[in-house]
C-alpha cells in the first residue's frame, strides 16, 4: 500500500518532482565535481610548484667542504667523493617512488673552450637531459633536466644522450658570438686530467639566470670521459611531490613511538622522503633545499584551505538549494495532505510517504547528479589544470548520502508545518 | 499606488520570500567574499613567494668575457669581476621602488687552518632578510657594523667542529680576521658551505675596499612588477647585468593564474546554484499567488502592469539581499583572510556594487516562473479549479 502510494504519486504528477530533481541533479553534479577538484588540487598544484626545480639534494656524505660560489665548485676535480650512477635507479623503489617526479646527476669538469687565444677557461657541467634509468625491477625511468629544471629556456635543441654534443651558456655563446654559433663544432678539453681535446657540436643556447649560463653543459657520459671518473656524478637534484610540514614531519624520528613512525614514514613529507633516500642509497647526504621546499609547504597549506572553503561554500549552496526547492515541493501539494488527512492517514504515514519520495528522488538525482558531476569535473580540471579530473567512486556514496540528507532536512521543516494543517481548511482552498 | 501594493505583497509572503532571501544572501556573501579574495590573492600569494629568496641578480657585465678562473689555484681574488659599492647603491636609489630588500655580495675563497671555505661578505641583517627559510640555530647578526661575529653554514661547522660561541680565525694571503660564531645556518643550499660576514670584514681581508662582487635583491609585487624593476635597474646601471631569477618569476605566474580560474569557476557555480534556488522559490510564489494575480486581473490590471509588480518585487528582494550579503561577505573576507593568510584582506568596494547587480541579475533570472502568472485567466481561478 504505502510503495504503491509512493509509485502512484510518481507515475500520476511527475511534473510536480521536476523540479525537486533539476536542483538534486545540479546541486550533487556541483558537489560532487567541487569535491573531485579539491581532491585533485592539492596534488596539482603541488605539481605545478615542480616548476619551481628540485626540492632535494643528494650528496656524497664524506664529500669534503664544497668551495662553491654561483653554483660553480672550485675543487679540485681529484678532491672529494662521488656517487656512483648505477645507484640511482634504486631511488624509484622506495616506499614514495612515485613522489619522486624526477631527478638529475650533476657533475662538475673545468675545461678550456678552444674558442679564442688563449683559451677560454669554463665548466662543464655533465648531466642528462632525457635520460632513461634502468630500475632494479626491471622497468625504465625517463628523467633529468627536463622534469627538474623545467623554467631553463633554450633556443635550439637539447643535446641527445651519448652524443658528442653540448649545450652552451648564453653569457658565453653572448662572449665569443663567432665560435659559438648552433650548428657550430667547438673543441673543449679538462683544464687538469688531459690536453686531449674532444669536439662538441653546439645544438643549443641555454639560459638559466644561474651559473650555467656561463658554461657549458654536455652529457653526463661526456663529463665522466674528460674527467676520468666513469659512472660516477657529484650531486643529484631531486623534485619530489611532498605534503606541506605539519607537527609530526618537523619531530626528530629517532623521537617517534612506532605507531607515529609509521604514519611519519607512510606520509610523502620531504623529512620522510629523504630519509628513504638516504637508506635506499648508501653514504649520501640528503637534504631539503628550505628555500623551495619551505615556501612550497606554506603556500600548499594555505591554497589548500582556501580550496577546501570554497568547496564548502559551494556545498552549502548546493545543499540549499536542494533544500529550498525540496521544501517547495511539499507545500505545493499542501491539497495531497488535506485529503490523505481527512482519509483518515496519520501524520506519520503523511510524512512517512513524503520522505520516501523525496529519499527515491534523492538518490535518482544524486547518481543523475554524479555522473553529470564527472563530466563537469573533467571539463574543469582540463580548463584549470590542463588535465581532466580523474572520477573517484568514493565520492559516489557521500554524494548520494549527501543528497537524502539536504532532501529530507529541506521537507522536515515544511512536513512539521503539514502535521498541523487542518484537513477542512485546505480542501475548503484556504 | 505601486509601491504600497509592493510593499503589501512582500509583507504578504515574508515566510516563503525568507527562503528566496536567504539563498541570495548567502550567494551574495560568498561571492563577495571570493571575488575580493581574488583580488587579493595575488598579492597575498606574492608576500609568500618572497621567501624564495633573491628575485634579481645585479652582477658585473659578464658578456665582456670575464668567465670565472678555474683550475687547481684558488682563485685569487672574486669570480667574475668587481663593482664599486657605492656606485651602485647610489644609483639603485635613483630607481625609487617601494619594497625592495636588496643585500651587496663579495665572495673570498679563504682558509680555516688548512681548509678552503667560502667567505661570503654582505650586510647579515638584510642577508637574513633575503632568505627568510634559513633556520639559524644560535643567535642572529642584527647589525651590518658588527665586525666580530659571523654566521656558518651547518656543513662548515659540522667539518670545521663550530658551534655558536666558539672562536675562528680566517686567513687571506696572510691577513687575518678573527671572528666568534653567532649562529649555525641550515638552509639545504649551498649557503650551507659558506662562512657569512658583514661586508667590510671581507672587504679588509680581501684588500678590496668599496668593492663588491654582486647584489641581490627581493623584489615585491608581481611577476610583472619584477620585470619592471629589473628593466629600471637595468637602465639605472648600464655596464651592469641585471637579470631576474626565472624559475621563481615563472612558478609564481602559473599558480596565480590557475588559481584564479578556479576561483571563477566556483563563483560561476555558485551563481547557478543560487538562481536555482530562487527559482525553486518564485515557482511556489507563482502557484501561490494565482489567486492574487485573478484578482487584480478581475479589477483591471494590465497583464504587464501584474508581472511588472512582481519583478519589482523580486529586483528588490535581489537588491536587499545583495547588500545583505556583501555585508556578511565582507565579515566572511575578513576571516578568510586570518584563516588561510594570516593577514588582513583589504576590502574592495568595487565588488560591492556589483555584487547587487549580479544578485538582482539572479533573482530576475530565477523568477522566470512568474511569467506563467500572466496566462491566468480570472475567471477559472475564482472557480476554484
Amino acid at each position: 500500500m504505502f510503495a504503491r502510494l509512493v509509485g502512484e504519486s510518481f507515475v500520476r504528477n511527475p511534473r510536480r518532482k521536476v523540479l525537486t530533481a533539476a536542483a538534486l541533479v545540479v546541486g550533487m553534479a556541483v558537489a560532487t565535481a567541487t569535491l573531485t577538484i579539491a581532491l585533485d588540487a592539492g596534488d596539482r598544484l603541488a605539481r605545478e610548484f615542480r616548476s619551481l626545480g628540485a626540492n632535494l639534494l643528494v650528496r656524497p656524505q664524506s664529500d669534503t667542504l664544497p668551495v662553491e660560489i654561483g653554483g660553480v665548485d672550485y675543487r679540485p676535480v681529484d678532491e672529494g667523493a662521488y656517487l656512483r650512477e648505477s645507484d640511482l635507479g634504486k631511488l624509484k623503489m622506495i616506499f614514495w617512488r612515485h613522489n619522486i617526479l624526477g631527478f638529475t646527476p650533476f657533475l662538475d669538469v673545468p675545461a678550456v673552450l678552444d674558442v679564442a687565444n688563449p683559451p677560454a677557461a669554463t665548466t662543464l657541467i655533465g648531466t642528462w637531459y632525457d635520460h632513461e634509468v634502468p630500475v632494479p625491477d626491471g622497468t625504465h625511468f625517463r628523467t633529468g633536466l627536463k622534469t627538474t629544471h623545467p623554467s631553463w629556456k633554450i633556443t635550439g635543441k637539447w643535446f641527445a644522450d651519448n652524443a658528442k654534443e653540448c649545450v652552451v651558456g648564453a653569457d658565453l655563446a653572448a662572449a665569443h658570438p663567432d665560435a659559438i654559433q648552433v650548428g657550430k663544432t667547438i673543441e673543449i678539453g679538462s683544464s687538469i686530467i688531459s690536453q686531449i681535446k674532444t669536439p662538441l657540436l653546439v645544438t643549443g643556447i641555454v639560459s638559466t639566470g644561474g651559473a650555467e649560463d656561463h658554461s657549458v653543459l654536455v652529457p653526463l657520459s661526456v663529463a665522466q670521459d674528460l674527467s676520468n671518473h666513469p659512472g660516477q656524478f657529484r650531486q643529484l637534484f631531486v623534485s619530489a611531490l611532498t605534503k606541506p610540514a605539519d607537527a609530526l614531519s618537523v619531530r626528530d624520528p629517532q623521537s617517534l613511538t612506532p605507531t607515529e613512525y609509521d604514519r611519519w614514514f607512510c606520509s610523502p613529507y620531504i623529512s620522510s622522503i629523504s630519509y628513504q633516500i638516504g637508506q635506499a642509497i648508501p653514504g649520501v647526504d640528503v637534504r631539503a633545499i628550505r628555500r623551495v621546499a619551505d615556501t612550497e609547504g606554506r603556500i600548499l597549506s594555505r591554497i589548500s584551505t582556501l580550496l577546501w572553503i570554497v568547496t564548502l561554500a559551494a556545498l552549502g549552496a548546493a545543499a540549499l538549494a536542494v533544500a529550498a526547492t525540496s521544501a517547495t515541493t511539499v507545500l505545493e501539494r499542501r491539497a495531497e495532505v488535506g485529503v490523505m488527512k481527512a482519509l483518515g492517514a496519520r501524520n506519520m504515514i503523511v510524512g512517512g510517504i513524503f520522505l520516501a519520495e523525496q529519499l527515491l528522488l534523492a538518490v535518482v538525482g544524486g547518481a543523475t547528479g554524479y555522473l553529470l558531476g564527472i563530466l563537469l569535473a573533467r571539463a574543469l580540471g582540463q580548463s584549470v589544470f590542463g588535465v581532466p579530473g580523474s572520477p573517484r567512486m568514493i565520492l559516489f556514496p557521500v554524494v548520494l548520502g549527501l543528497a537524502a540528507l539536504v532532501a529530507i532536512l529541506g521537507s522536515l521543516f515544511p512536513l512539521h508545518r503539514a502535521a498541523h494543517f487542518e484537513p477542512a481548511a485546505i480542501l475548503r482552498g484556504e | 499606488m505601486f509601491g504600497r501594493l509592493l510593499f503589501q505583497l512582500l509583507r504578504g509572503s515574508r515566510g516563503r520570500l525568507a527562503v528566496a532571501l536567504i539563498a541570495i544572501v548567502s550567494g551574495a556573501a560568498v561571492i563577495s567574499a571570493l571575488l575580493n579574495l581574488n583580488l587579493d590573492v595575488g598579492s597575498k600569494l606574492t608576500q609568500e613567494f618572497r621567501t624564495l629568496g633573491a628575485n634579481v641578480v645585479v652582477a658585473p657585465s659578464r658578456a665582456q668575457g670575464s668567465v670565472p678562473p678555474r683550475g687547481n689555484a684558488l682563485p685569487s681574488s672574486n669570480v667574475a669581476g668587481l663593482m664599486d659599492e657605492n656606485l651602485v647603491f647610489q644609483q639603485m636609489k635613483s630607481v625609487k621602488t617601494p619594497g625592495i630588500t636588496a643585500a651587496p655580495y663579495l665572495y673570498v675563497i679563504a682558509r680555516v687552518g688548512k681548509n678552503p671555505v667560502v667567505v661570503a661578505g654582505t650586510w647579515l641583517d638584510e642577508a637574513q632578510k633575503l632568505s627568510p627559510t634559513w633556520k639559524i640555530e644560535g643567535n642572529r647578526v642584527n647589525s651590518r657594523d658588527d665586525l666580530v661575529h659571523a654566521l656558518v653554514g651547518q656543513n662548515v661547522a659540522r667539518e670545521l667542529h663550530l658551534a655558536p660561541g666558539s672562536e675562528f680565525a680566517l686567513d687571506y694571503l696572510g691577513r687575518t680576521a678573527k671572528l666568534t660564531v653567532a649562529g649555525v645556518v641550515d638552509s639545504g643550499d649551498a649557503e650551507d658551505n659558506q662562512v657569512f660576514v658583514n661586508l667590510s670584514v671581507a672587504q679588509q681581508l680581501s684588500n678590496l675596499d668599496g668593492q663588491i662582487g654582486l647584489v641581490q635583491l627581493n623584489v615585491g609585487g608581481g611577476s610583472e612588477n619584477v620585470a619592471d624593476v629589473a628593466a629600471k635597474l637595468a637602465t639605472a646601471l648600464p655596464g651592469y647585468d641585471v637579470h631576474p631569477i626565472r624559475q621563481v618569476t615563472a612558478a609564481e605566474g602559473a599558480l596565480l593564474s590557475r588559481l584564479r580560474l578556479l576561483i571563477f569557476s566556483m563563483v560561476a557555480l555558485i551563481l547557478v546554484l543560487t538562481s536555482l534556488c530562487v527559482l525553486a522559490t518564485m515557482a511556489a510564489l507563482a502557484i501561490e499567488r494565482r489567486e492574487d494575480v485573478g484578482l487584480m486581473k478581475a479589477l483591471g490590471g494590465s497583464i504587464s502592469r501584474v508581472v511588472g509588480l512582481f519583478l519589482a518585487e523580486v529586483g528588490v528582494l535581489g537588491a536587499v539581499g545583495g547588500a545583505i550579503g556583501c555585508v556578511v561577505g565582507m565579515v566572511l573576507t575578513r576571516w578568510m583572510g586570518h584563516r588561510v593568510f594570516e593577514a588582513t584582506i583589504s576590502i574592495r568596494w568595487e565588488i560591492i556594487p556589483l555584487t547587487i547587480v549580479l544578485m538582482i541579475a539572479v533573482a530576475l533570472a530565477g523568477a522566470s516562473p512568474l511569467r506563467m502568472l500572466g496566462n491566468v485567466k480570472p475567471a477559472v481561478i475564482f472557480r476554484g479549479e
